[in-house]
């Protein structure tokens, strides 16, 4: 059997090879490149210290890139359908201060605190929403403005000290094993599943794909582009509240500043994993990638003893060089090559 | 239309429009006039001359910042790479600090170099190579910040003694320099505005192809744009680190989204082709006589924030209704 699929590949290969190249697509190499490169990095990094490239670093770096996932989700929606979310950091930090606020460290009413503090966020991004889609407020500026707006409420409704704990339920949650295997991985796993599904196979997800693509054509062909719009940012605004949750729940207690260092990754991710900025194009395994090579990234880098401003360097340096590397331009450069080589 | 009143040379003096007064500086003018009254009445003390330097003080790197980021909006594009070069200015003149007048400006020259550098980068990117212009300044926003990190950890180093007590005075003891060079950006506008450079700046806002179509060097006008746009980010840290009279590497952090909250206050519109950038040296010092206005009425400094956030919303909405309304009353 193998060897007969062997052959028979082999030969479709070799009919159709001249086709193979019209047939890449810019996006699966993306995803293909983005998670080789990681578990390149990971594995190369047993050269730094023996701890390293092993199961348990990949456990780590799943762990701590699950957050970035959470809300690298929401931002690729929202750039789906050409914008661009900036309060995702405040948005994290409220569900985060309302996590440890509200539940105060008890188990009691979890049941309609969960859903009313992932609600408290979904407001956040319809207002969001409803300005960039019905008011046309440019969406940098709306989110940036509902950012401050939101981070300054958290400031004065914790008087600049966040207080409480999540509830023992959840904090638990974050350090269970479950087949020796950390519980949040699980987690990771049903959310990229579900995620995949959501953005690129649901009915949901060919919608905004169809917004983003060509707004006046999907307005034509009759689908609820303002709804569609706000429907994104909620989305993403309950993503960034439930990572704000997660990470309360990991730190079993949160800060005014926990969502900072998600905002600038989030987007990162997002275009790294191949999705375009201009929207209308990218699927979220690429993004699952780019979370985790970024993780990986980070990971590598302060174990190599790298300062602070090195790794942020980096940081910028990786959306660079993605932002160039992934223009049409350059696949249809790398498209020619194929075909001349074919 | 509305390209043909910029261009054409010879317009009859009549009074201006409705549309015209609301387009140009005007209101933000009449609005911050108005809160110094407001200001004055809550609180007298607030217009003794110590009060007036402190506040223009404080207001001037957010002015340059925005002044700096109305060149880029003016041609339809966003540069949030403002946040990085600021800090990346203000500790570099931190750890070089340089006596005396001579060494004030060898310093200024260094942080304008780097604007400079900065705004090549994303100019070049930007224009040349067609990345976005959110995309690819965030990415130099982020290196910008970077290596303020590597130039200082944390918090520290000082600044000469010309900047942060010269600079930051009175020339005669009465007219604050900050105000002075407030005032100079302002004429320097009035001037450029009318240069070639200026009005393709503003015809490749209202109009990309048209623009392109007379003879304008589209990509050259971009890349320009952010070479203004960095030149006055380097000088905004620089007046940072005269203010502050201390280096941060985070320094720069809060003017991302005040210079574009300033832009809007201006009533620039952002997509291009409208605005100046007078009207955001307004914006600006509106934004920080606000901060005191809402002090002094008793506002939590808390909740700044929401009011901010609430006023560049408001800001662009009624960019936008002005605009529709005008458009209106033209097509009838």
């Amino acid at each position: 059997m193998m060897q007969e699929n062997e052959i028979m590949s082999d030969a479709t290969m070799d009919i159709e090879d001249k086709r193979s190249s019209a047939r890449i697509s810019g996006e699966f190499v993306t995803v293909v490149m983005i998670f080789g490169l990681t578990i390149a990095m990971i594995l190369a990094s047993r050269a730094i210290s023996p701890a390293f490239g092993s199961w348990s670093q990949a456990e780590t770096i799943l762990y701590l890139g699950s957050f970035l996932v959470f809300c690298a989700f929401g931002q690729g929606l929202v750039i789906l359908v050409r914008g661009l979310d900036l309060s995702i950091a405040s948005v994290i930090t409220l569900g985060g201060v309302l996590t440890a606020s509200l539940m105060n460290g008890s188990n009691e009413g979890l049941f309609y605190l969960v859903p009313a503090i992932l609600g408290a966020c979904v407001l956040v991004g319809t207002i969001s929403g409803i300005g960039v889609a019905y008011f046309r407020i440019p969406p940098f500026i709306m989110t940036m403005a509902v950012g401050l707006i939101v981070y300054s409420l958290c400031l004065g409704f914790t008087q600049g000290t966040p207080r409480g704990y999540p509830a023992p339920f959840l904090s638990g949650f974050m350090q269970a094993k479950f087949l020796s295997i950390p519980a949040p991985i699980y987690l990771l796993l049903v959310f990229v599943i579900i995620g995949t599904v959501l953005q690129s196979y649901s009915a949901f997800g060919r919608k905004l794909n169809a917004v983003g693509n060509n707004p006046l054509a999907a307005y034509i062909a009759g689908l609820p582009s303002g709804l569609l719009i706000v429907s994104a940012y909620a989305v993403s605004a309950l993503c960034a509240g439930f990572t704000g949750m997660m990470l309360a729940g990991y730190a079993n207690g949160a800060t005014l500043r926990m969502g900072d260092s998600y905002l600038l990754p989030s987007i990162a991710a997002v275009v790294v994993g191949g999705s375009s900025i201009l929207g209308g194009q990218g699927n979220f395994v690429g993004t699952v990638g780019g979370a985790l090579l970024l993780t990986t990234l980070a990971t590598i880098l302060t174990a190599l003893g790298f300062e602070q401003g090195w790794k942020t360097i980096m940081e910028g340096g990786v959306i660079l060089i993605a932002l160039i590397a992934l223009r049409d331009e350059s696949f249809a450069f790398l498209r020619e090559q194929f075909r001349k080589r074919g | 239309m509305a390209s043909i009143e910029i261009t054409s040379p010879h317009r009859p003096r009549t009074l201006p429009s409705l549309r015209q007064i609301a387009e140009s500086a005007f209101p933000i003018i009449a609005i911050y006039f108005l809160m110094w009254v407001v200001y004055g009445l809550v609180e007298p003390s607030a217009l003794s001359l110590y009060s007036i330097e402190a506040l223009f003080n404080n207001s001037l790197p957010l002015m340059l910042a925005a002044a700096g980021a109305t060149f880029v909006i003016l041609q339809g594009g966003f540069d949030l790479s403002v946040a990085g070069v600021i800090s990346l200015a203000n500790v570099v003149v931190a750890v070089m600090p340089m006596e005396g007048p001579l060494g004030g400006v060898a310093n200024l020259a260094m942080v304008v170099a780097i604007g400079l550098l900065v705004g090549a980068v994303n100019g070049f990117v930007v224009a040349y190579l067609r990345i976005q212009a959110i995309a690819a300044t965030l990415a130099t926003m982020i290196m910008c910040k970077g290596a303020a990190l590597l130039i200082l950890k944390a918090p520290g180093g000082f600044v000469s003694d010309f900047m942060a007590y010269e600079l930051t005075a009175s020339f005669f003891g009465i007219v604050p320099i900050a105000g002075v060079i407030a005032v100079a950006i302002m004429l320097f506008w009035a001037v450029f505005r009318s240069t070639n450079t200026g009005r393709s700046l503003i015809a490749v806002g209202q109009d990309e192809n048209a623009a392109a179509l007379s003879g304008i060097d589209v990509a050259r006008t971009r890349f320009t744009s952010f070479l203004w746009a960095g030149a006055f980010y380097g000088a905004a840290g620089y007046m940072l680190a005269a203010q502050t009279s201390t280096g941060n590497p985070n320094g720069g952090d809060p003017f991302l989204l005040l210079s574009f909250a300033a832009v809007a206050l201006g009533g620039t519109a952002f997509g291009g082709g409208r605005g100046g950038v007078t009207a955001s040296l307004f914006g600006a010092a509106t934004l920080m006589l606000m901060q005191k206005v809402l002090f002094a009425v008793g506002v939590s400094s808390f909740y700044t924030g929401v009011v901010q956030g609430a006023i560049m919303i408001l800001a662009v909405l009624f960019s936008a209704f002005v605009l529709a309304v005008t458009r209106q009353r033209k097509s009838r």
